[in-house]
């Protein structure tokens, strides 16, 4: 395909960008990159929303952003790799002998340096994005610690039993004011369980003889699911329970009802 | 010269071994003998005073069910070993005559035929075809398994199986895939292809080698015998304390790793053994094929992992049996002890089987585009920082587990930094591609699914890396299909171009290529649609291992289903293809991709120590393309 006039001249770097991008495979890489790239974002913004529980609290909401947007800022990546296997695919060689030999390229050093740097700055992005979500929730379960209400979880096979200390009151529905912070101290009378609020977006294992701890904040009102998430035995399946994030008014009168009495 | 190649080329009168014991040894006897020591073993132990409790107020507790299975279990391994004669040699060392020449060609399997195969033979072309019988065997158990479970989950409220039977599964289904997906590439390619590869006569210790893959087969049957023991409820994560809890089929689990850890250890020293030491002339390191690499990375990755998994086993009986507490936290001991020695196996784990796989597609690749690999140092320095990282991970399966959370931010950082090494082996795949025009053989076809295949089990792993997404994610079914997605998508697709490519040196025909086309095609969409559903559950909020599940997750669970089956079939076909293929395919010519590495050079059958003289290496393998 090389051009023999335009060899003759000494190719300023310009026109050798020129040259390239004007080559067929170049061409065709690059539609196949945007199509691949646009295909992995809408995904990422279609699907992940679409399927997700009703989000009721910061925690889920950090969730669900991480998915889209590390989907998305992931997807030129990906539309990059698909696109040159792509390439490669449209201008296979079918038959049974092997096709001619193509150009011996060994390595590229410019090119292996520009996608180390790449997918170096992509892993540094993911890590600080990580890292600024975590400490954001950590600061804020500290800020909130004071006016939180407590819960003990305890997990046992294959039941959940919530104790409200404050109220008074054990239950197996976990039923939480909207917009006060809440503090879940999890334990497991046998083996290990994994408390798992969906709806709220948190999750901590149950173990036995120690407490571990998980914090929320609820901020949308309506029912919530409770499951198992650490397989543990027989009835795994069937560890489950629900809630219900309420008004204040409605939550002290369910307390109520359950025999309790306002914090 | 190692005394096999002595043995070959003396010219001593055609041996007559049939005086040696070795002669009379096979598969039947090792059985025989297995079972008589197991039972043996079961009478001794069920009367004897080294059980645990008092046998006149307590006849038969659990604990002294656990040390007489166990011990019966064990002792079916190490009867086998003695009956099949694995240890002839180490006695006559022992006494100070090793064995004859006449001996050591005969455990090399010289002239034997298909008897061969049922043998301690030392042939490291006869072992990697028992590898290779032994991976499909697994491969089809755990797959009956799979369907089992998708069968069940086809429908909410499904009843197709019980409960119990339903968690056994899915422990069961993920040991025996594990166990198998860890040996399938290295095993039949590893033990066949590699010391060809390398120029080399054998292995460097073949009758390691022979061990290697005899007690891997002892596994097999006490594996199965969880079965009839109750099965397992824990997952193949067995977590403590709920394995402490679990009745008797545990121990056929706890047997099966430990017997399983030995075997690996055996191949690993052996493998990284031979491709150190046993490289033929002029094989410099940046001249040795980059399958041979990554398998050797593998293996080495192998050797400091699996000893953890095989302590934490022992632990695990020692509490079963003895109630030494050390995962019981009512005892001073902690689950979380077990958690983090299983995840320092675990997760390097994930990395021995898929490097292998990948680098075996690395392999076919520059045969198919004719070009040569692109950056070869990129592929190393790929599989190295893969391994050398994935060392320092394991806790990220522990972000939700309540155990040191401030430690969760390193681990996100280590875990992240993966995707760098992880993006070199792309772009490895990427550049030698580029310009290229694959020929589009079954081989080239894995190299494209794998593509697609790891990019999507790479970019759900970002999320399930990053801890607050975590937090929603962790334990649900999108887990499940983020990891099948490696290491089905990834790693047993490249494991099957692998056999695709190298089944007409293993066979000498080649393989049925339209029944390779159908399967192909059959298991990639039917793959696809199966975790597309399942990342959907796991989204939509369903907890991996639920034998029912609600309303709700009635879609999702359909589509995997129909994507279930559509594999299941696949599988089938390939199956039929690679058994009709061996007896009945087209004769394979002796280079029939065109292939500059050795093993093209020998022909089939291959001779007994593969070369009449070593080749003499001046390039790597990779010398395609025109211009430059």
């Amino acid at each position: 395909m090389a051009d023999h006039s335009v060899e003759e001249l000494a190719p300023t770097p310009g026109d050798r960008a020129t040259r390239f991008l004007k080559r067929a495979d170049v061409k065709q890489t690059t539609l196949f990159f945007i199509f691949w790239t646009a295909l992995f974002v809408v995904l990422g913004i279609y699907f992940y929303p679409k399927w997700m529980p009703t989000i009721m609290s910061v925690e889920m909401k950090s969730a669900e952003k991480i998915m889209i947007w590390f989907t998305v800022i992931s997807a030129p990546i990906a539309g990059f790799v698909l696109a040159v296997a792509t390439t490669a695919f449209m201008n296979r060689h079918r038959g049974d002998t092997p096709p001619p030999d193509g150009p011996a390229i060994r390595t590229n050093g410019p090119v292996v340096a520009v996608w180390t740097v790449t997918s170096l700055v992509f892993a540094l992005v993911a890590i600080i994005w990580g890292l600024t979500e975590m400490n954001g929730q950590a600061v804020a379960a500290a800020k909130d610690a004071k006016s939180a209400i407590t819960i003990e979880v305890r997990g046992s096979q294959w039941v959940w039993t919530f104790n409200y200390p404050a109220q008074g009151i054990e239950t197996h529905e976990l039923n939480l004011p909207i917009g006060v912070p809440v503090i879940f101290d999890v334990k497991s009378a046998d083996v290990n369980h994994s408390f798992w609020p969906v709806q709220l977006g948190v999750k901590v294992d149950a173990n036995a003889q120690v407490t571990t701890v998980i914090h929320t904040t609820p901020d949308k009102l309506g029912p919530i699911d409770v499951k198992c998430a650490e397989l543990c035995g027989l009835y795994h399946a069937y560890m489950e329970t629900t809630g219900e994030i309420q008004s204040a008014s409605d939550f002290d009168a369910w307390v109520t009802a359950q025999g309790g009495h306002k914090a | 010269m190692s005394t096999l190649d002595k043995a070959h080329t003396s010219s001593r009168p055609v041996p007559n071994p049939k005086r040696s014991l070795i002669t009379r040894l096979h598969m039947g006897t090792g059985v025989v003998v297995g079972i008589i020591f197991a039972a043996l073993v079961y009478w001794a132990l069920k009367n004897s005073l080294l059980t645990y409790t008092d046998k006149v107020a307590d006849p038969l507790s659990p604990h002294d069910n656990n040390i007489v299975l166990l011990g019966a279990m064990f002792a079916w391994s190490i009867g086998f070993m003695a009956g099949i004669g694995a240890f002839i040699g180490p006695w006559r060392w022992l006494i100070g005559k090793d064995l004859t020449d006449e001996e050591i060609l005969y455990l090399a399997g010289d002239g034997q035929g298909t008897k061969r195969y049922f043998k301690y033979c030392t042939d490291h072309k006869v072992v990697g075809i028992q590898y290779l019988v032994g991976v499909m065997t697994l491969l089809g158990v755990g797959g009956t398994m799979a369907m089992m479970i998708r069968t069940n989950l086809a429908r909410p409220g499904g009843h197709f199986i019980t409960a119990t039977v339903y968690n056994s599964l899915v422990g069961l289904h993920g040991i025996t895939m594990i166990i198998a997906m860890i040996i399938v590439a290295t095993g039949p390619f590893g033990n066949y292809v590699m010391p060809i590869m390398i120029g080399a006569y054998d292995m460097a210790f073949p009758r390691l080698n022979a061990l290697s893959w005899w007690v891997l087969f002892t596994a097999i049957p006490v594996l199965c015998s969880a079965w009839f023991l109750g099965g397992i409820p824990t997952g193949w994560t067995a977590y403590a304390p709920l394995s402490i809890q679990a009745g008797p089929g545990m121990n056929a689990f706890i047997a099966t790793i430990i017997i399983f850890a030995v075997s690996t250890a055996v191949a690993g020293a052996n493998i990284t053994t031979t491709v150190i030491a046993m490289r033929t002339k002029g094989m410099k390191w940046n001249r040795v094929p980059i399958f041979v690499i990554g398998s050797t990375i593998s293996v080495a990755l192998a050797i400091p992992a699996f000893p953890t998994f095989m302590v934490s086993m022992i632990m695990t009986a020692l509490d079963r049996t003895y109630n030494t507490g050390f995962f019981d936290a009512n005892m001073g001991g902690s689950g979380w002890l077990y958690s983090n020695l299983f995840w320092i196996m675990g997760h390097p784990e994930v990395y021995v089987i898929l490097i292998p796989g990948v680098a075996a597609l690395m392999e076919i690749v520059p045969v198919f585009v004719r070009k040569p690999l692109f950056s070869y140092n990129a592929a190393i320095m790929g599989f190295a920082g893969i391994a050398g990282l994935s060392i320092l991970v394991w806790a990220h399966h522990m972000y939700m587990a309540g155990w040191a959370p401030s430690l969760n931010g390193p681990f996100m950082v280590t875990t992240e930094m993966i995707s760098i090494p992880t993006g070199l082996l792309f772009l490895v795949l990427i550049g030698t591609m580029w310009r290229g025009k694959p020929w589009m053989k079954l081989p080239m076809l894995s190299v494209f699914a794998f593509i697609w295949d790891f990019m999507i089990g790479g970019i759900t792993g970002i999320y399930l890396s990053d801890v607050p997404a975590d937090s929603y994610l962790h334990g649900s079914m999108f887990v499940t299909a983020h990891f099948h997605f490696t290491l089905m998508g990834a790693a047993l697709t490249g494991a099957i171009g692998g056999l695709a490519y190298w089944y007409p040196k293993m066979t000498g025909r080649m393989l049925h290529e339209r029944a390779g086309y159908i399967s192909f095609w059959m298991v990639q969409i039917g793959f696809n649609v199966l975790f597309f559903g399942m990342f959907m559950a796991g989204a939509e909020g369903q907890p991996r291992r639920v034998v029912d599940y609600a309303a709700l997750f009635r879609n999702s669970n359909l589509i995997s289903t129909i994507g279930a089956y559509s594999v299941g079939t696949g599988m089938i076909i390939l199956l039929w293809a690679v058994i009709h293929s061996w007896t009945k395919g087209k004769i394979a010519p002796m280079n029939p991709w065109g292939a500059k590495t050795l093993e093209w050079t020998v022909p089939y059958p291959v001779p007994l120590t593969n070369f009449d003289e070593l080749p003499v290496i001046t390039s790597d393998p990779y010398g395609y393309g025109k211009g430059k």
